[in-house]
């Protein structure tokens, strides 16, 4: 039998096994499809809704006044969704705080004005990341800062805002970014989409890879199979194909899936926010998908091979959790600060992938770079093949003991 | 016909391998890291005859059988089936053979006109008369009512039935059945020795390996007894009687085990 037939024969069996195994459809086709918009919307619907309801929140608060300065209370009393509380004592300040009875106490001590300036000690949970409190007190408070402030210059002569400003600031350092917005985009959405399209493509790909290998084994198929009067590199073909389209699939549907999530978000989101999802297009997608097709076809390889080697499912099941960190640990370089893609890390494999796609989505890489991760991630894909094809051949693995 | 020719199989064992293995008592056929799992074998199986391969656990029989099914490859000595040698034509070897265990399994989302077809396809049968086959084979074996169900869905003695199906579709000259009836009930083991009777009519070469010795009065014309990887005896079921020096089967063949050459070496190794 010619060896394309062989391997079509095989590819055909395997696929029609695997569509109807329903774990492997679940990661390969519900996952993507599924958990990226349902954990998405999760996360900005939530991180809105803090947002919101942090900025709109009626804080309630204490007031210790030594140095006899109401005007500090009334700032903040003319300022939206504040409201006064009486605690005991100032001592009392960080209990009620964590007993959440307020969300700050003011200190004012006690100064000498002619020499002291006022100070106003802000008391409240620092630990809270969500918490809007500073900035909210700062902002109601900033007013009458300046209008001390301004008081103490016109005190020196310096009675105009332009006079005021020169004292203050004689010297001023202003920023010009040179980002353009979606470099600024995709430095953030780039930490995150790398990882989770080489996480799909390695998720889609696990189950089949553990069923068509050490599944064989368990069945009882695999001796009847090598029994077969064809190359047993056409059996490894056949199953790799299979494997390699599971991860493709699964890959595929997570890139379209976020595409199509972005641009439904990017409207409801609006803002800020609204704009750096904007600026990553479907062509951005599509040449992050080309990127993630030599990873996967690497994945598919060592998985196989794993699989081969593994007496049951369990045993692949434990054998590839190192590949998963493998994977998970170069995935998340994008994540981490000053990783950035240059002619070293381009030969690190997954690395090289990751920080690739965050360029393309940043819209600068280099496609001399681009082409050199490509290839020398298919080349490793294919040694990787041939040394499973290799696996595939030995006794003392397809027949341990 | 089959010649098999002073074969020979030994395997190199792991570094953490301890002499005797498992049991940690002493094996003769343990030379440091080697495991000499088959010693110079040789026998002949004519075409249309039923050659029963005996002895006990772990004496090499299934080795023997994967070496002759070119699931391995023997270390020496080697085999042919009607002249075409296992080492130097592994495959067209395993297009004349049909392999059956009791441990074979079936692909569980297949049906088994699937899996049958799908074993048709790999063995070469042209597409335009597989169907055929495949509907010949079910009608034969009676297996019509379930074709087309999921395997997963089928009872033991259907699986047997679809296991044998998968054997035969490529109409394989010689049949080699490794223990087939083990674990299997007596409704599903007397399909397997009904099918292994009919192959006797077809004159098919079979090589069956049993621990049954009613399965061996029953079915075989000659045995080959082995134990510690070497032959031990040679000859028709009555010859066998005669050596081991009983009437009874399964007391001849514990008579030829303990006066043999593996009963000897076993001796010599403690």
């Amino acid at each position: 039998m010619r060896g394309i037939s062989a391997v079509w024969i095989v590819a055909r069996k395997e696929f029609v096994e695997m569509i109807r195994d329903r774990k492997t459809l679940f990661f390969m086709l519900v996952l993507p499809v599924v958990i990226i918009p349902v954990l998405g919307n999760v996360v900005v619907d939530f991180t809105l809704d803090v947002a919101k309801e942090e900025a709109t929140k009626t804080l309630e608060y204490a007031v210790f006044d030594d140095a006899g300065e109401p005007e500090v209370e009334a700032a903040i009393g003319r300022a939206p969704a504040f409201a006064k509380v009486e605690i005991g004592s100032r001592e009392a300040i960080s209990a009620a705080i964590a007993a959440d009875e307020i969300d700050f106490a003011l200190v004012i001590p006690e100064i000498d004005r002619a020499t002291e300036p006022l100070t106003v000690e802000l008391h409240f949970d620092n630990a809270r990341q969500t918490s809007s409190v500073s900035k909210r007190v700062h902002g109601a408070l900033a007013g009458y800062g300046e209008q001390l402030r301004d008081a103490k210059l016109a005190e020196v002569g310096a009675t105009t805002a332009e006079a005021r400003e020169l004292l203050l600031e004689p010297m001023a350092v202003v920023e010009r970014g040179t980002a353009t917005a979606r470099e600024v985009a995709g430095e953030v959405a780039g930490g995150i989409l790398p990882y989770i399209f080489i996480m799909f493509a390695l998720l889609g790909a696990l189950y089949p890879a553990i069923d068509l290998g050490a599944g064989e084994k368990e069945r009882g198929t695999l001796e009847t199979l090598l029994l077969a009067p064809i190359r047993r590199r056409d059996i490894v073909l056949g199953k790799f194909l299979v494997i390699f389209g599971a991860g493709v699939v699964s890959a595929t549907l997570v890139v379209i899936t976020i595409t199509v999530w972005i641009a439904a978000k990017m409207e409801s989101v609006g803002g800020g926010a609204g704009e750096l999802l904007s600026t990553i297009g479907p062509l951005d997608m599509v040449l992050a998908w080309v990127v993630v097709l030599p990873i996967t076809a690497v994945f598919a390889a060592i998985l196989l091979s794993i699989s081969i080697y593994a007496k049951s499912f369990k045993e692949a099941q434990s054998y590839s959790a190192p590949l998963q960190i493998f994977a998970i640990l170069p995935a998340m370089a994008p994540m981490l600060p000053g990783v950035e893609l240059g002619w070293g890390t381009a030969l690190i494999p997954v690395t090289n992938v990751s920080l690739a796609i965050k360029e393309i989505i940043k819209g600068t890489i280099d496609p001399m770079m681009l082409v050199v991760i490509i290839a020398s991630s298919s080349v490793i894909a294919g040694v990787l093949l041939g040394l499973c094809t290799w696996w595939f051949s030995r006794e003392e693995v397809l027949f341990r003991q | 016909m089959l010649e098999v020719e002073k074969l020979g199989k030994t395997f190199k064992l792991p570094r953490r391998a301890k002499a005797g293995g498992k049991t940690g008592g002493v094996d003769p056929r343990q030379e440091g890291r080697s495991f000499h799992a088959l010693r110079e074998v040789s026998f002949k199986v004519e075409a249309g005859e039923i050659l029963g391969l005996l002895g006990p656990n772990g004496a090499g029989k299934t080795t023997l059988l994967r070496t002759l099914s070119t699931a391995i490859a023997p270390t020496r000595g080697t085999a042919r089936f009607d002249g075409v040698d296992i080492r130097e034509e592994p495959r067209r070897v395993r297009q004349r053979i049909g392999f059956l265990s009791g441990s074979t399994g079936l692909y569980g989302r297949l049906t088994p006109r699937e899996m049958v077809s799908y074993y048709g396809r790999l063995h070469g049968v042209p597409a335009a008369e597989l169907p055929a086959r495949v509907d010949a084979l079910f009608a034969e074996l009676e297996m019509q009512s379930y074709a087309d169900k999921r395997n997963d869905d089928l009872s033991t003695g259907m699986k047997q039935k679809v296991s044998i199906a998968r054997t035969l579709v490529h109409d394989p000259d010689i049949i080699i059945l490794d223990e087939p009836t083990s674990g299997l009930d007596v409704h599903a083991a007397a399909g397997i020795l009904a099918m292994i009777e009919g192959l006797r009519r077809t004159e098919k070469t079979v090589l069956f390996s049993t621990h049954h010795m009613h399965e061996v009065e029953r079915l075989c014309d000659r045995v080959v007894l082995i134990d510690v990887g070497i032959k031990v005896f040679e000859g028709s079921v009555a010859e066998m009687r005669e050596a081991g020096g009983d009437e009874a089967l399964d007391r001849a063949f514990l008579g030829l085990l303990g006066k043999g050459q593996g009963a000897t070496l076993r001796k010599g190794a403690a």
